[in-house]
C-alpha cells in the first residue's frame, strides 16, 4: 500500500468507493473481534451460522488487542493475505 | 470502522456490525473516512447487560446480511 | 518505572508539575463521555475527604468542555487542560475516565478505566490507609456495577497520527490517504481530482519531507489564503502541491513566494480565477536564485523543456486548484482560458539587458530574488525583423499593442512585453530607455476618439457620448498610464521577436502586478 498526503484543505474527505464484491463468498472470511465485551458470543454464533449456511467456506478467527484503536498494521496485513472477506463485530 | 475501510482500500469486501447506538456514530465515522457506502450492519442495542441467549438471537437475526454485505 | 513526569494549567493559568513530591490521584476525562460524567461525583468526593493530604487532578482533553465539567460539578480538584492531547498520548491512553493512582516519585500504584463500582471502592479505600482520613459518605446505591468508558481523544482517527508527528519530530500534519495496492497510484489521483489533467508525482511523506528541506520556514507557517474558498496555506500544504508539480527541494522557495504574492489583496488572484477572460497568474523570476536552481531565460524560455520554469508555474496552479478549491468550470469561470493555466514562470535575462532589470525597477536590490506575479493572457508575438533603430522598433510594438484584445478597445491597464536580446540590441544602439519606448508607444497608439466610437463597421467601442465628453479628435493612447507598460528581457540570442502578455482589468477593481521577495 501506498500513502501519499492531503494536497487540499481536507475540508472535504477524499471519497473511495467500495471494493468489487463477487457472486458468492467462497474461500477464507476473516472474523475480526474488537475484543469489546461480549462481541465474541454473537460472533461465536454468527460463525456457527454461517458455516451451515456457507459449507465449503474456512472461517478463521482474529482478534484486535483493544478495541479503543484501530488493529495494528501487521494484523490487518496478516488478515489480508490470509482472506478473502472480512466482517468485524462488535462495537457497542 | 477504520479497519474495514482498510479493508476495502486493500481489495477485501467487508463489513462492520455494531450496535444501534452506534448508527449516528457510524455515519459521520463513513463520511469522515471517504466511504459512505462501507458496509454496516447493526444489531439491537443494548448488549452489555443481554443474555447469552440474547446475543446469540441477534447474531441469527443478521446472518442473511452479513452474506449479502459480502457479495455483489 | 516511574509515569512520565508533566506539566499543565489550568484554565486560569497556574501551572500544575507530576510527580508532586506526594500522593497523586490522576483522572483523565472528557466532558461528552457519559462515563466520565457519572465519574465526576465520585472525583469530587475524593478531592473533598483526601485533597488535604495528597493530589487529586482532574486533567481534562477538550478545553470547553472541561470548563463545563468544573462548572458543573462545582469541582474542588483542579482541572488541567491537556486539549493538546500530549499528555494523554504520552500516557498512551485508550479510554476515558483513566483513573492513575501514583505514589511521591511518580511511580504507578493502581490504574482502572471506564467506570467500575468495585474499583472505585477498593480506591477509596487505599486513600483512606494512605491519607488516614474518615471515610467520606457515599450512596454506592446510586452507581452501576460497571459501564465501558468512552475512547481518549488521543486515539481519535487523524488525532493519533498528528500526534504522533508531534512527538517524533515530524514536520508533517496533513491528513494521510492509503491508496491500495491493488489502485494504480496515478488513476486514483485523477479519480480524486487532484491534477490538472496530467500525471503528478505521488506526494509521499518521504517525498514532501525532503521537499521541505527547500526552505528554513517552519512547515506550519501559513503563507496565504487561496481563494476561492479563502483556505488558510501552509509550508507544508504548498510542499505537497510541490512534489505533485515535480518541483526539487531548491525550487519551494520560489513556490512560497509565488503564493504570497497571488494571495495578496492587491493581485486578486479570486477575480483572476473567476473572470470569463483568460488571465492566469504569469510568475517572473529575478535575481541570483534563477542560475542557482537552473531556471531558463533563453532560447524557448516561454516554451516547454526547463524543469523549472515548467514545475513551480504548476505548483502555483496545483495550489489554487487543490487548496484553494479553484477548478474549471466552477470557480474558474474562463471560456477559453489558455495553456499557461497549466503553467506560466519564467526568468527574465538580467544579464542581457542594458536596462534595470524589473525587481531592480519595482524597488528591490539586484542581489534580491523575487517573483513578481502578473494576470497574463498568453503570447502574441510582435515580429519586427527590420528595424534597425529605436524608434522604428518603438512604433512597431505600438502598432501591435493597439490591437490588444480589440484595436477599438482603449483605456487598458497593465501589459508586458517580453523582449528579446536582439531587440534589446536594437534600442541599446540608440541609447533609448524603458521611458522612451513607452512614450512611443503611446505615441503611437493614440488614436482620436472619433475613431473609437461603435458604428455599423464595428460595434465595439466607446459610445458617442463617451467620445464627445472627451473631444472628439482627441488623442486617447491605449494604456491609461505608460508606467502600466511592464518590459521584461529574455529569450534566445536569434530572432527578432518579441512577445506581448494581455492584461486583464488592471487596479483596484482588478489585479495589480505584485512583486514579493524570496525568502529561502
Amino acid at each position: 500500500m501506498t500513502t501519499i498526503l492531503d494536497p487540499t484543505d481536507e475540508r472535504v474527505p477524499v471519497r473511495r468507493s467500495l471494493t468489487a464484491r463477487p457472486e458468492s463468498v467462497t474461500g477464507v472470511v476473516g472474523l475480526l473481534n474488537i475484543s469489546k465485551p461480549r462481541g465474541d458470543i454473537l460472533i461465536g454464533q454468527l460463525e456457527a451460522r454461517l458455516r451451515e449456511r456457507l459449507p465449503a467456506v474456512e472461517f478463521r478467527n482474529y482478534a484486535k488487542p483493544t478495541f479503543t484503536k484501530p488493529a495494528p498494521l501487521d494484523l490487518r496485513q496478516r488478515i489480508a493475505e490470509e482472506c478473502g472477506f472480512v466482517i468485524e463485530a462488535l462495537a457497542d | 470502522m477504520h479497519d474495514t475501510t482498510w479493508f476495502e482500500i486493500n481489495g477485501k469486501p467487508s463489513v462492520f456490525i455494531a450496535s444501534t447506538e452506534f448508527t449516528d456514530a457510524a455515519e459521520a465515522q463513513a463520511v469522515a473516512l471517504g466511504f459512505p457506502e462501507v458496509r454496516r450492519i447493526f444489531v439491537p442495542h443494548p448488549i452489555q447487560d443481554a443474555t447469552d441467549d440474547e446475543m446469540r438471537a441477534k447474531a441469527d437475526a443478521i446472518v442473511d446480511l452479513v452474506i449479502e454485505a459480502l457479495v455483489d | 518505572m516511574p509515569l512520565p513526569s508533566f506539566s499543565l494549567a489550568t484554565a486560569d493559568g497556574s501551572l500544575h508539575h507530576f510527580p508532586t513530591g506526594r500522593h497523586a490521584l490522576l483522572c483523565f476525562v472528557k466532558e461528552d463521555c457519559p462515563t466520565c460524567v457519572l465519574s465526576m461525583p465520585l472525583i469530587q468526593a475524593a478531592a473533598e475527604a483526601f485533597g488535604e493530604s495528597i493530589d487529586i487532578w482532574c486533567i481534562g482533553q477538550d478545553a470547553e468542555g472541561n470548563a463545563r465539567l468544573a462548572a458543573t460539578f462545582a469541582l474542588a480538584a483542579p482541572m488541567l487542560d491537556d486539549s493538546s492531547l500530549h499528555v494523554s498520548y504520552r500516557y498512551d491512553l485508550d479510554t476515558v475516565p483513566t483513573i492513575i493512582l501514583a505514589d511521591a516519585i511518580g511511580d504507578e500504584l493502581d490504574r482502572f478505566i471506564g467506570f467500575g463500582r468495585s474499583d472505585w471502592q477498593a480506591l477509596f479505600q487505599r486513600l483512606i490507609t494512605v491519607t488516614l482520613s474518615p471515610a467520606p459518605v457515599i450512596d454506592w446505591s446510586r452507581y452501576p456495577e460497571s459501564r465501558p468508558g468512552c475512547g481518549s481523544k488521543s486515539v481519535e482517527p487523524g488525532i493519533a497520527e498528528r500526534l504522533e508527528a508531534e512527538m517524533e519530530g515530524s514536520p508533517i500534519r496533513a491528513r494521510r490517504i492509503d491508496v491500495g495496492e491493488s489502485d494504480d497510484i496515478f488513476e486514483f489521483m485523477f479519480e480524486q481530482g487532484l491534477t490538472d489533467g496530467l500525471p503528478v508525482v505521488p506526494p509521499t511523506p518521504e517525498r514532501v519531507v525532503r521537499m521541505l528541506t527547500g526552505t528554513k520556514r517552519d512547515p506550519q507557517e501559513v503563507v496565504g489564503i487561496v481563494p476561492p474558498n479563502l483556505a488558510p496555506v501552509t509550508v507544508e500544504k504548498i510542499a505537497i502541491n510541490a512534489v505533485m508539480a515535480g518541483c526539487k527541494p531548491e525550487y519551494l522557495p520560489v513556490v512560497l513566494a509565488a503564493i504570497e504574492a497571488i494571495t495578496t489583496e492587491q493581485f486578486n488572484m479570486h477575480g483572476v480565477l473567476a473572470t470569463t477572460l483568460f488571465p492566469t497568474p504569469v510568475i517572473i523570476v529575478n535575481g541570483p536564485i534563477r542560475d542557482r536552481i537552473g531556471m531558463n531565460y533563453r532560447m524557448n524560455v516561454l516554451g516547454q523543456g526547463n524543469r523549472a520554469n515548467a514545475t513551480i508555474g504548476r505548483a502555483v496552479q496545483l495550489v489554487v486548484r487543490n487548496v484553494g478549491g479553484g477548478r474549471p468550470g466552477e470557480v474558474d469561470r474562463a471560456a477559453l482560458g489558455q495553456p499557461g493555466k497549466y503553467t506560466f514562470c519564467f526568468p527574465e535575462f538580467e544579464e542581457r539587458s542594458n536596462w534595470e532589470s524589473l525587481h531592480v525597477e519595482r524597488g528591490f536590490e539586484r542581489t534580491d530574488s523575487t517573483v513578481t506575479v502578473y494576470a497574463g493572457g498568453a503570447p502574441n508575438g510582435i515580429i519586427d525583423q527590420l528595424s534597425r533603430g529605436a524608434e522604428s522598433l518603438a512604433t512597431s510594438y505600438g502598432l501591435a499593442l493597439a490591437t490588444s484584445g480589440h484595436p477599438k478597445q482603449y483605456g487598458h491597464g497593465e501589459i508586458v512585453v517580453v523582449i528579446p536580446p536582439e531587440h534589446v540590441d536594437t534600442f541599446a544602439k540608440d541609447g533609448w530607455t524603458k521611458d522612451q519606448v513607452r512614450a512611443r508607444i503611446q505615441e503611437v497608439t493614440a488614436r482620436p476618439a472619433r475613431e473609437l466610437i461603435r458604428d455599423e463597421f464595428c460595434a465595439e467601442g466607446i459610445t458617442l457620448q463617451q467620445a464627445e465628453r472627451i473631444g472628439l479628435d482627441t488623442l486617447v493612447p491605449k494604456f491609461r498610464d505608460p508606467k502600466n507598460i511592464t518590459f521584461v528581457v529574455a529569450g534566445g540570442e536569434a530572432g527578432k521577436f518579441a512577445a506581448y502578455l494581455g492584461g486583464w482589468v488592471s487596479g483596484p477593481m482588478g489585479s495589480q502586478m505584485t512583486t514579493v521577495k524570496i525568502r529561502e
